[in-house]
């Protein structure tokens, strides 16, 4: 009967550490990045090789008086989310683009961006691979929508 | 004979479960050999070259080399693939190396039933980011699984 309480009271224990870093992580990185979005997954190679098809970048919130030429910034588009880099500051807007692609993104409005990229040192960290899971979550959820 | 190495490595007598595990962790493993003997393996490369539109052609057929190319340039490079057998093969297509990054598989995961063939494409975009002066190179290693396997969706 002891152990069997023992082993209800451990699995019970390891599903609420699961559960604290699933829950718990996100709201971390959201407070002490300040920004709703912290996490974000890399669909595409438009900023190779800098940035590659798969990885988990995280995004910081950042005032417009200190954006600059050459950051890497999230902006929300119809579609989704960009992350491209500056290459150009207006007064009301900005203009980025990737680093692989030839022609620059259309002026996006300061309060369409979500935050940059956080960086080490120079280099923006990124966690290779860990953005193919919420890849795979959004085609398993196409799939299934357009069923 | 089999049972006497078997218990000469363990130093002990072994039991009908244990000789028959280890059967079958012979065969998958001999299988296995097989399938990476059987598979073909290709070298990749492309050199980054500077200038617009300029794409240098390497004509061998014994590697996926895509020559030179400058940034905005594509090529494409078949490998033909034929089922001699009447068995149907699953085909698997793996890819490393710097250049995966750049290079795009038509299809991949598929079935190419007995006496079929058919020929796979890649693809190498090359973007405005590439290093001028590098060469980007890797492996392509296709397996082919032989098994009762019917026809499935072939994805890339």
């Amino acid at each position: 009967m002891r152990k069997a309480i023992r082993t209800i009271l451990e699995f019970g224990i390891y599903i609420a550490i699961i559960a604290g870093i699933v829950w718990g992580v996100p709201n971390f990185l959201s407070w002490k990045l300040q920004t709703k979005y912290p996490i974000a997954a890399i669909t595409s190679g438009s900023m190779w090789p800098v940035l590659q098809t798969g990885d988990l970048v995280l995004i910081q919130n950042v005032p417009k008086n200190e954006l600059q030429i050459g950051d890497v910034v999230v902006w929300k588009n119809t579609n989704g989310f960009t992350i491209h880099r500056i290459v150009k500051l207006n007064e009301l807007t900005l203009v980025t683009k990737g680093d692989a692609n030839f022609s620059e993104d259309v002026p996006v409005s300061y309060d369409d961006v979500i935050g940059k990229n956080l960086m080490w040192g120079k280099k923006p960290v990124r966690l290779p691979y860990l953005g193919y899971i919420s890849i795979w979550g959004a085609h398993i959820k196409q799939v299934y929508a357009e069923k | 004979m089999f049972t006497r190495i078997l218990e000469k490595v363990a130093g002990r007598p072994v039991s009908v479960l244990e000789k028959s595990i280890t059967i079958v962790l012979i065969v998958i493993f001999l299988f296995a050999f097989y399938l990476a003997l059987d598979a073909n393996k290709y070298s990749a490369q492309v050199v980054v070259i500077e200038g617009e539109g300029k794409v240098g052609v390497n004509p061998t057929d014994e590697s996926l080399d895509f020559g030179d190319m400058s940034p905005g340039t594509t090529a494409v490079r078949r490998i033909s693939l034929q089922n001699g057998t009447a068995i149907p093969v699953y085909v698997a297509v793996f890819r490393l190396g710097s250049i995966n990054d750049l290079m795009k598989l038509d299809k991949n995961f598929f079935t190419l039933k007995g006496n079929e063939s058919t020929k796979l494409e890649f693809t190498t975009y090359m973007p405005a980011s590439a290093p001028v002066g590098d060469t980007l190179s890797g492996r392509v290693f296709i397996f082919k699984i032989p098994g009762p396997w019917s026809g499935s969706k072939t994805t890339q």
